[in-house]
């Protein structure tokens, strides 16, 4: 298995020990032959990190379920293609990025300006939003704000591909190497839509850096 | 190097993607190069700009939510018409069905002579030396199958008849302006669960809101459709409306009841330009009360806004 892949989507340690492989393969044997508790259980494996990839490119909780589970269902569907000499985490991956992929050209045409929603009686989305106190200054507020407008409209004025790329490494730390294997492309073809999308960002929000 | 390719040799050595070769040459380049050493510390900033993106972690409630509709997926899966092929041939999960489903049609064909397939259940009788139905081998291979509900063998004959549901995919072509067209859009709009679909739908309706049930659809839209990206995009084809009372009463549902602030403040903007009587107390109720900043700034600013134009 790919340490380096590991590592930086799934930040776990970077040495996988081979009683963990051997057990993931007996999983996705099991699973293969119709075990559902086997399958859930690669599920659990796989699923906080499947789950952080797609919200970065979903406007709400909704979409973020949605891809959640057709990525899940794809990888279910398929598991019998699977051949155990291949690296489980790349073929996973890679269903997850297309799946990605799939929805940035869906979505592509709309608006992109949508602060997350604040229904106190849905999931949380972001965890991690920097405190704001607008009572106290509501202008750096307004203009924290507009900046992350700023980003997330440059971000949407990306072209599909160089969006999932530019957040793949950017965001998720892969390496272009990985990044080029989960598209099913070279580490050329991710190099250049890496500069592609650098260049467009640069010039998109050089007011603001 | 020239400065041209030192562009994207600076852009991956910003992610670390250079050899130390690479970057050694890098290096050498920007100590003799004030302007890729500017290009440099603006990538720089570019980057901490991007840093500065709020990060998105996946809450333990959006993690149980998924869980349980991944749960609810594999059961349908398994209940399904795949479920049922594969449990029918002892197929595990993940098998191709529809391999399994056209050797199942293929069986049939090789053991009855006499089988039908009927957009109607077949009475009692009615068994394989009855005539052949409507659809022929060839159509069979255009239709989908969606459900099978019955596989039943026939000791005496050997022929097995099977009740299913089929379904052609059919392609309509034509102006925005045929009511047939009109007639399946606005299904998709209310009833179809991609909301791709629906946003594409709406897309094309927008341009169509002199039509009264266009116009009734939009609306519908903006109030119940469960995904913000769809009600964001119809509250700009609102915009081009015609103004009237189901519009005002529209919008201040959803500045009162929507719960994305980006639909809220779009409605918002909309009604500021239409500011009468019924609108204002709406709107200094919401600069007062509601839960995000950034509506109760915008709502502030638009009653204020009002107030100059009368003076």
């Amino acid at each position: 298995m790919d340490s380096t892949c590991l590592e930086l989507i799934g930040r776990v340690p970077a040495a996988t020990p081979q009683d963990e492989l051997g057990h993931e393969h007996a999983l996705i044997l099991q699973a293969q032959r119709g075990d559902r508790a086997a399958f859930e259980e690669l599920v659990r494996l796989y699923e906080s990190n499947v789950l952080r990839l797609t919200l970065q490119f979903v406007r709400s909780p909704e979409e973020a379920r949605d891809l959640y589970q057709e990525a899940f269902l794809k990888i279910y569907r398929s598991l019998h293609r699977f051949r155990l000499q291949a690296r489980f985490s790349t073929w996973v991956y890679r269903i997850v990025v297309n799946v990605c992929l799939d929805h940035l050209r869906r979505t592509r045409h709309r608006r992109e300006v949508q602060p997350g929603s604040d229904n106190p009686n849905e999931p949380e989305f972001f965890q991690a939003l920097p405190e704001e106190r607008p009572e106290l200054n509501p202008e750096r507020a307004l203009r924290s704000r507009e900046i992350a407008q700023r980003l997330e409209q440059a971000l949407g004025r990306l072209s599909p591909r160089e969006r999932l790329v530019f957040e793949l490494r950017h965001y998720q730390g892969l390496k272009l190497r990985a990044i080029g294997e989960y598209c099913g492309t070279s580490e050329e073809t991710a190099k250049n839509c890496l500069f592609r999308a650098t260049q467009k960002l640069r010039q998109e929000l050089k007011e603001i850096v | 190097m020239n400065c041209k390719a030192m562009e994207e040799k600076l852009v991956l050595d910003l992610y670390g993607e250079l050899t130390a070769e690479e970057r050694a040459a890098v290096e050498a380049h920007l100590k003799g190069c004030p302007q890729c050493a500017a290009t440099a510390a603006e990538l720089g900033r570019l980057r901490a700009a991007l840093d500065a993106r709020p990060r998105r972690e996946p809450s333990p409630e959006l993690l149980v939510h998924c869980r349980a509709d991944l749960e609810e997926a594999l059961d349908r899966e398994a209940s399904g018409w795949r479920g049922l092929i594969r449990s029918w041939l002892g197929m595990a999960p993940g098998q191709p069905a529809l391999r399994a489903a056209s050797a199942l049609a293929v069986l049939v064909l090789g053991v009855s002579l006499g089988w039908t397939l009927r957009p109607q259940l077949a009475g009692p009788g009615a068994g394989s030396n009855g005539p052949m139905g409507a659809w022929t081998g060839a159509d069979l291979s255009g239709m989908r199958i969606s459900g099978i509900s019955q596989v039943t063998p026939d000791p005496q004959t050997g022929a097995v008849r099977i009740t299913l549901d089929a379904e052609r995919r059919l392609t309509l072509q034509g102006s925005l302006d045929d009511p047939r067209i009109q007639q399946v859009l606005l299904y998709a709009v209310k009833n179809y669960d991609n909301a791709g679909i629906r946003h594409d739908t709406l897309e094309l309706l927008r341009n169509r809101t002199d039509n009264p049930t266009v116009r009734e659809a939009l609306l519908y839209a903006l109030r119940h459709d469960p995904n913000p990206g769809v009600r964001l995009g119809v509250v700009e084809a609102v915009r081009g409306m015609a103004w009237g009372p189901d519009v005002r009463r529209t919008l201040l549902e959803a500045l009162e009841r929507d719960d994305n602030p980006g639909v809220r403040v779009a409605a918002i903007d909309i009604l500021t330009e239409h500011a009468d009587e019924q609108v204002l107390p709406a709107l200094e109720q919401l600069a007062r009360e509601d839960r995000n900043p950034y509506v109760r700034l915008k709502c502030t600013n638009a009653v204020r806004q009002r107030a100059q134009e009368e003076f």
